[in-house]
């Protein structure tokens, strides 16, 4: 009985275990990752890329490594500070305003270099991923469009970032490598001719292939593509470039996309006729205090509010300006004017692109190509419907591009370092005034209107060693 | 086939009643032992019932049973003796000594085997060593007391478990903790819901012949946990022990300045910029100084508006309205510490128990941090029949922590703030004139440094819309964790050389984190506070079976065992966070609007076939070899079958004819093994996959990013190990001791290897390079004073271990401050050499390479204020050179006193504390070290100190500047203790009571002073809480 007893135990617990033998491979093969889609599902479908590109758009906004290097946003923002018309009282972005958060192992550095280049690597899987895909051509080349704006876009904050202002003679200096696929080994420093001639190539595919369609405004389409590749023709002194696209982005009708009365309501609304592109926030979808330049403009609703607007900048308003925002305290230094320009909340939506910008590139580029008459009939179309009491303006020269410049600084400020970028690509320089906090003067082509090359990437490089950065 | 009854789970029942038999009398005696010395504690049982009792201490006992009935007497390390009732009521006996029992049984991998068998390393940490420390976390015991083992303990939170590092660390990327295995078990809960209490032995497997068999998860080493069981043959015993105490930190905080420093050197900060950075006139800059001081601070703790004059004083009758004392307000001056156990062990004749129940409560040194735990076990073992013994360990451990953040840069993080937040800024909060402002019901309000509209005293400029203080009130993070084990054996013995056993357990951890941001003040504020809620539940199931088989003849032994084992790990995650709560809400019902929701599966499954074959001659000559072949689903099914194995002989020099009779050589044994490992702890649970991540959604619409580069073709990293030791006992067993050299080449590390960042990935996790550890250790103990009433023991061990990189698939890493390089370790640091301050003008300098005009360095040195200029070099380790413990033992009469060091030699430490103290004003409201005070103020100063410039500098830029020596001894735990005498606690019925004070980290000797000298293993910072140094009051009663 007890040797049955024992047999059987053996012979079961024996068989127990050789089905698992058997199943081995079954056993191991079970289990499979919840977290992530395959390759197959994202480019099966019209729909699975559209998921691709909503990620990357998402990932604009995102929280990508601290509180002043989040997204576009940290970009544009920093670019801000480093002008004259803000001023910065304390905390976050010091160094920017300080002028000097440069040097290779810095976080703005780093963060200005490798952000746009992740965005890179996910839009250049996303236009390989497609063009191999069984998708029809229609939509391949929609999708692909898309893609190759926004890359286009990346590339030219790379370029803006890691360079002197473009201009004819330049364009062999060394300048951000160019990658259009997946690498896993480092290229050498290519040339801003080169970086610039890729960047118009993506933008100009991109139009000849996009409708006015899109999935929201944080999406591109053809317009945004258009505002994209205006800005690039400014920075390169391609004017008539610059004129057509401009207007393209805006859809040449003034009247018909401003609207002042809204101008006063925050900045915080995707919605508004005014953009033209944007990064919508929700409650559950925001970067919270990342959100620059709200959490930090913003003088009322509790965040950072340590940003200042300079007094004689703001003098420049008139009283009649619905873009006068601002208030006057009682100090008596840096601290006395604010503005309520950019309203804070974990909703508040962060604006990449305007058609009042446009219409002013528009205005410029008419300028620059002789047409005063045509810029000065269409800067007054903006000029008058920000401001009723707006008289329309009678320079000529150079006066008329100092109005031309300050108009856009009046319009534009704190959206996107209008200030730097118009004195980097004009070869200007910045000067302060003698009541900033930090009172510091940007000569033209100063080098400190572009970065060093990050000690990350030096490290890891093969192609690229400590020398990039000499004379830098 | 017997036929009493045994139930599994009521063992207590049956232990607990008596049966009677008629014609009972009382029967007395004295037992001794071999060499007719009075025996104490011998167990006397009425065999085939449960009567028993102990001898008492001069060796007499008394116990009532029938003429006919046998009683069996049993002592370890005695033959178990039995006699049969008589007509005398007196039975007195001399017990013979069992030389087979007194050889030590040591729990091994899968099983146990004789101590004087072992071939590999082991070593054992006992019931004495675990109970002489306030653990509350159990492997914390082993610091100080294991040769070979770094263990870096984790700050002031209880709870939280310490990093334990077996021989040096092996691995880069893949986990280098050590396998937990609880009696028998892969153990994936938190190791801090294991009581001290329940643990019989903790046994650390260092060598390849002792781990081999974990297989792919042995290469870290391996902790085996065995709980305690009850004995055989017992009487039931009921423990109680309570303890309570208080704790501080165990070092102090670096100090900081006052206001009156922080406004006068803040001032400096600021003129110094306006003249050399600005370019004013010393007038000027003065004047510009004092003017803008107060814009700068954001806060004025004085009196008058412009408390510092333009010659950088204080004005006259400037008095502070407020100076914050940040570490008295965040810290308490003394966390309870209380702890209570009851235990309940026994056994009869075919079954044994463990019953215990424990609980904890112990407060950390920040304010509202606490761990309470309940743990409560029961292990029962039955002889069924003959050849059929069954057991069942469950345990059930439920605690809660509240855990506020006590390291890294969040805002609220505690110790970050009392080194961030200067004195000048108010608790509470404060209006324009320095007035406190109260609430309605005229209650202080804590100051969040965000008070829009008030210029002054209304904005901060560090640490905005924050106050971690009030952080620690306002705002709850509470771990809760359940954890509920179920591990259940049989064992068939087929014949007495064969048997079979099956062994299935289930684990399931619950981890629920749950954290509430206020909804009126604070980082929420503006959405009506937020809840944020993880449930995850780990669940790990494992299934062994093995054969094993164990023959003697003649001089010959073999022992053989083969198991086939299946295991499976699964994390079940849930997330929500939601916004908008009504005050005292802090449940995500109450939640206004949904904020996320996130959730996942992973799972982890090994397969393993193993077996271990084991001869010895004349117990003379041992060898035995183990292998084990894993497959795991971390890697793809090209690559995810691995094969390790070991092989170990030892050599027992001492029983050979010519050591035989030898008195003052008592054991010597030389041993030896060499194996090879693997490691398979990924990071990510498909490390070898790239996919499409999701939860990137943009509004309504989905959106997925694609995850890193990884490579398809990822594998097990490897480790080759070689050991070999002496095992030593001289001088009449006076003197014991091991000495061991390893070596150990981890092969194929699974590491993210950097990649540049332009690629748009920073790194890719693949197999690459190689790293050796290698090293001595020694561990000595004395007994130095045995008589009957006097003993006193000393042990000591050190080790020594050398970490160097092999090889690396490209030339150099460089990772933070580190440098990794073949030839170099893992943690030398690598980082600017500082050069001092230019007498000149009060910079920072750094030494760089002078370069030839090909760009080689020269082998010169030059000096440069521009930081990033600098040249790295090579500048110490983290690594200390020699580790290990001291311990003393001395017992006198009832009296014991014990005392535990554990010390490090030869380590540096990069303190970014300390570096943020120095930071010279650079950043306006930072608070500073008392050592500024020795800054450079005019040209030909001669000092370490930079200017003081508000200004961005690099002057406390990484570099030697902050790194320091760090060696320390640490009075790790120290017992004063005293057990009543036994005739006085045998009148009240109890068998033995001891009260004791006991101290644990009271004293640290410290090179660096200012911060924990354990911090990481890297030898870097995070702003950590300090370990804590506790005091406490115990007594232990047993009946």
């Amino acid at each position: 009985m007890k040797n049955y007893i024992k047999t059987g135990f053996l012979s079961l617990l024996c068989a127990s275990s050789f089905i698992f033998v058997g199943c081995s491979e079954d056993y191991l093969n079970d289990p499979q990752p919840t977290e992530i889609v395959a390759e197959s599902v994202i480019f099966g479908s019209r729909t699975g890329v559209e998921a691709f590109l909503s990620g990357i758009a998402r990932r604009a906004r995102g929280q990508f490594s601290s509180v002043d290097a989040a997204g576009v946003n940290s970009i544009y923002f920093a670019r801000t500070l480093k002008g004259n018309d803000l001023i910065h009282a304390r905390s976050w972005w010091g160094f920017d305003y300080d002028n000097d958060n440069r040097e290779p192992t810095y976080r703005r550095t780093s963060f200005s270099w490798e952000f746009p280049y992740y965005m890179i690597n996910q839009l250049n899987a996303c236009i390989n991923g497609v063009e191999t895909s069984e998708l029809s051509e229609v939509d391949k080349s929609e999708l692909i469009g898309q893609a190759r704006a926004l890359r286009g876009f990346y590339y030219f904050q790379l370029a803006l970032e890691f360079q002197e202002g473009y201009t004819s003679s330049n364009r062999d200096l060394p300048a951000p490598p160019i990658y259009t696929e997946l690498s896993t080994e480092g290229k050498p420093m290519g040339t801003l001719g080169e970086l610039y001639d890729f960047i118009v190539e993506d933008l100009t595919t991109a139009i000849s292939s996009l409708s006015e369609d899109r999935l929201g405004k944080s999406y591109v389409n053809v317009n945004v593509a258009n505002g994209i590749l205006a800005r690039v023709y400014l920075a390169m002194s391609n004017w008539d470039g610059a004129e057509d696209a401009a207007n393209a982005a805006y859809g040449g009708n003034v009247a018909a996309v401003l609207d002042p009365d809204s101008y006063g309501n925050g900045f915080d609304d995707i919605s508004n006729v005014e953009w033209i592109w944007g990064n919508p926030q929700t409650g559950d979808q925001s970067n919270y205090y990342y959100n620059a330049p709200s959490a930090f403009v913003d003088p009322i609703n509790p965040a950072y509010n340590n940003i200042y607007i300079n007094e004689f900048f703001a003098n420049e308003f008139t009283a009649t300006d619905a873009r006068n925002t601002f208030t006057y305290g009682t100090a008596t230094d840096f601290t006395k004017v604010t503005s309520t320009k950019f309203v804070f909340a974990f909703s508040s939506d962060i604006v990449l692109m305007r058609t009042a910008e446009m219409i002013l590139i528009e205005a410029e580029a008419k300028f620059r190509q002789g047409d005063e008459i045509g810029a000065r009939d269409l800067m007054f179309e903006l000029q008058s419907n920000r401001d009723p009491m707006a008289v329309k303006s009678t320079n000529t020269g150079s006066a008329l591009e100092e109005e031309i410049l300050l108009e856009r600084r009046k319009e534009l400020y704190g959206e996107y370092g209008v200030e730097w970028f118009d004195a980097k690509r004009l070869q200007r320089g910045i000067v302060r005034t003698p009541n900033h906090r930090i009172v510091k003067t940007l000569e033209p082509n100063d080098k400190r209107f572009y970065l060093k090359i990050p000690q990350v990437e030096i490290d890891a490089n093969e192609n690229i060693d400590d020398s990039v950065n000499s004379g830098r | 086939m017997r036929t009493k009854v045994t139930w599994i789970l009521t063992p207590l029942l049956v232990l607990l009643m008596s049966f009677s038999y008629g014609q009972e009398k009382t029967i007395t005696g004295n037992v001794t032992d071999h060499e007719g010395l009075t025996l104490p504690g011998v167990t006397v049982l009425v065999v085939g019932t449960t009567t028993g009792t102990q001898t008492d201490f001069d060796g007499n006992y008394t116990i009532k049973a029938s003429v006919g009935q046998v009683l069996r007497y049993s002592y370890i390390g005695q033959k178990t003796t039995e006699r049969k009732v008589g007509s005398s009521s007196t039975i007195s006996l001399q017990m013979e000594e069992d030389a087979e029992a007194l050889e030590e049984v040591v729990v091994v991998a899968y099983g146990s085997q004789k101590k004087k068998s072992i071939v590999g390393s082991v070593t054992s940490l006992g019931v004495e060593e675990i109970g002489n420390q306030q653990l509350t976390t159990v492997t914390s015991a082993i610091q100080g007391t294991v040769a070979g083992v770094n263990v870096i303990t984790s700050g002031g939170q209880p709870g939280s478990n310490p990093t334990i590092r077996i021989r040096g660390v092996g691995s880069i990327n893949a986990s280098s903790d050590p396998l937990i295995i609880l009696d028998g078990v892969p153990f994936n809960g938190n190791i801090n819901s294991i009581s001290g209490d329940q643990i019989e032995s903790m046994n650390i497997l260092k060598d390849a012949s002792s781990t081999a068999l974990y297989g792919s998860r042995a290469a870290n080493g391996v902790i085996l946990i065995t709980t305690k069981k009850g004995s055989y043959n017992s009487e039931s015993k009921i423990t109680v022990t309570a303890v309570s105490g208080f704790s501080t930190p165990a070092v102090s905080l670096h100090e900081r300045i006052g206001n009156d420093d922080m406004m006068r050197y803040s001032w400096e900060a600021e003129r110094n910029k306006n003249i050399y950075v600005s370019g004013q006139s010393a007038a000027d800059a003065g004047v510009n100084a004092s003017q803008s001081l107060i814009s700068n601070l954001g806060y004025n703790p004085y009196n008058v508006a412009q408390p510092v004059d333009q010659n950088g004083n204080l004005v006259a009758g400037a008095a502070s309205q407020w100076e914050t004392d940040w570490e008295d307000a965040m810290l308490r001056s003394a966390a309870q510490r209380n702890e209570y156990t009851v235990s309940i062990s026994g056994g009869g004749e075919s079954s044994r128990f463990f019953l215990s129940a424990n609980y904890l409560n112990q407060e950390g040194a920040v304010r509202e941090s606490d761990f309470e735990r309940f743990t409560t076990r029961l292990n029962v073992e039955s002889s069924v029949k003959d050849w059929l013994t069954v057991g069942l360990n469950t345990s059930l451990s439920t605690s809660k922590q509240q855990f506020p953040t006590q390291s890294g840069s969040n805002f609220q993080s505690s110790y970050q703030w009392i080194y961030s937040m200067s004195s000048i800024y108010p608790l509470y909060r404060r209006n324009e004139a320095g007035g406190l402002v109260l609430d309605n019901l005229g209650n202080r309000i804590y100051d969040y440094g965000s008070t829009p509209g008030q210029s002054v005293n209304g904005s901060r400029p560090l640490l905005g819309n924050e106050n971690a203080v009030g952080s620690l009130f306002n705002y709850d993070d509470v771990n809760k964790r359940t954890n509920a084990t179920v591990n259940g054996f049989a064992k068939i013995k087929f014949s007495d050389n064969l048997s079979f056993k099956t062994n299935l357990s289930y684990e399931n951890y619950l981890f629920d984190s749950n954290s509430y941001d206020a909804y009126d003040v604070g980082v929420a504020a503006s959405v009506g506070g937020r809840v944020a809620q993880d449930r995850d539940i780990t669940t790990t199931f494992n299934f062994t079976n093995s054969l094993n088989y164990d023959k003697t003849f003649g001089d010959h032994s073999i022992q053989g065992t083969a198991i086939f084992e299946a295991y499976k790990l699964k994390v079940d995650a849930l997330g929500a966070q939601g916004t908008g709560f009504l005050p005292g809400v802090k449940v995500l019902n109450g939640s206004t609007l949904p904020e996320g929701v996130s959730g996942f599966v992973n799972e982890d499954r090994i397969t393993s076939y193993l077996g271990r074959l084991a001869y010895s001659y004349k117990d003379k000559y041992f060898i035995e070899g183990s292998y084990r072949r894993d497959g795991s689903s971390r890697f793809s099914e090209d690559t995810r079958w691995g094969n390790f194995f070991s092989i170990g002989g030892s050599w027992v020099i001492s029983d050979e004819g010519f050591l035989a009779n030898s008195n003052t050589i008592n054991l010597l044994k030389l041993r030896s093994s060499y194996g090879e490992l693997g490691n398979a702890s990924t990071g990510s649970y498909f490390p070898y996959l790239q996919g499409f991540e999701t939860g990137n959604n943009e509004l309504e619409n989905t959106g997925v990013l694609l995850g890193d580069v990884t490579d398809p073709n990822l594998t097990w990293e490897n480790q080759a190990i070689f050991n070999v030791g002496l095992d030593f006992s001289l001088l009449n067993d006076r003197l014991d001791g091991t000495l061991e050299y390893y070596s150990k080449e981890s092969i194929d590390l699974i590491y993210t290897k950097p990649l540049p960042i332009s690629t748009g990935n920073s790194g890719i996790t693949t197999n690459v390079g190689s790293i050796k550890n290698s090293g001595y250790e020694l561990s000595l103990a004395g007994r130095i004073i045995q008589t009957n009433n006097v003993t006193w023991s000393v042990g000591v061990n050190a080790s020594v271990n050398k970490n160097e990189i092999t090889e690396l698939t490209q030339d150099e890493f460089i990772t933070g401050t580190k440098k990794w390089k073949e030839g170099k370790s893992l943690y030398d640091f690598f980082i600017q050499d500082w050069a001092g301050v230019d007498s000149a003008d009060g910079y920072g300098m750094w030494y760089k390479d002078v370069l030839d005009t090909e760009g080689n360095p020269t082998g010169e040195r030059e000096t440069t204020k521009d930081y990033s200029e600098a040249t790295r070099y090579y500048q110490g380790s983290s690594l200390p050179d020699v580790t290990g413990g001291l311990t003393t033992d001395l017992k006198v009469g009832g009296f014991d006193f014990n005392m535990l060091f554990n010390f490090s030699v030869g380590a540096q430490i990069y303190d970014s504390s300390y570096a943020g103290l120095m930071d010279g004003f650079s950043r306006p409201g930072y608070t500073a070290s008392p050592d500024v005070a020795s800054r450079w103020t005019q040209p030909g100063d001669v000092t370490d100190v930079p200017l003081l410039l508000n200004s961005q500098n690099d002057f406390n830029g990484t570099s030697t500047r902050f790194l320091f020596d760090n060696d320390y001894v640490r009075l790790r735990a120290l017992t004063i203790g005293y057990t009543l005498p036994k005739d006085i606690v045998g009148k009240a019925s109890l068998d033995n009571v001891r009260l004791y004070l006991r101290g644990d980290n009271l004293f640290t000797w410290q090179s660096h002073k200012g911060i924990d000298p354990e911090q990481s293993l890297a030898g870097t910072t995070d702003s950590r809480s300090s370990l804590l140094k506790t005091v406490s009051l115990g007594l232990n009663v047993q009946f």
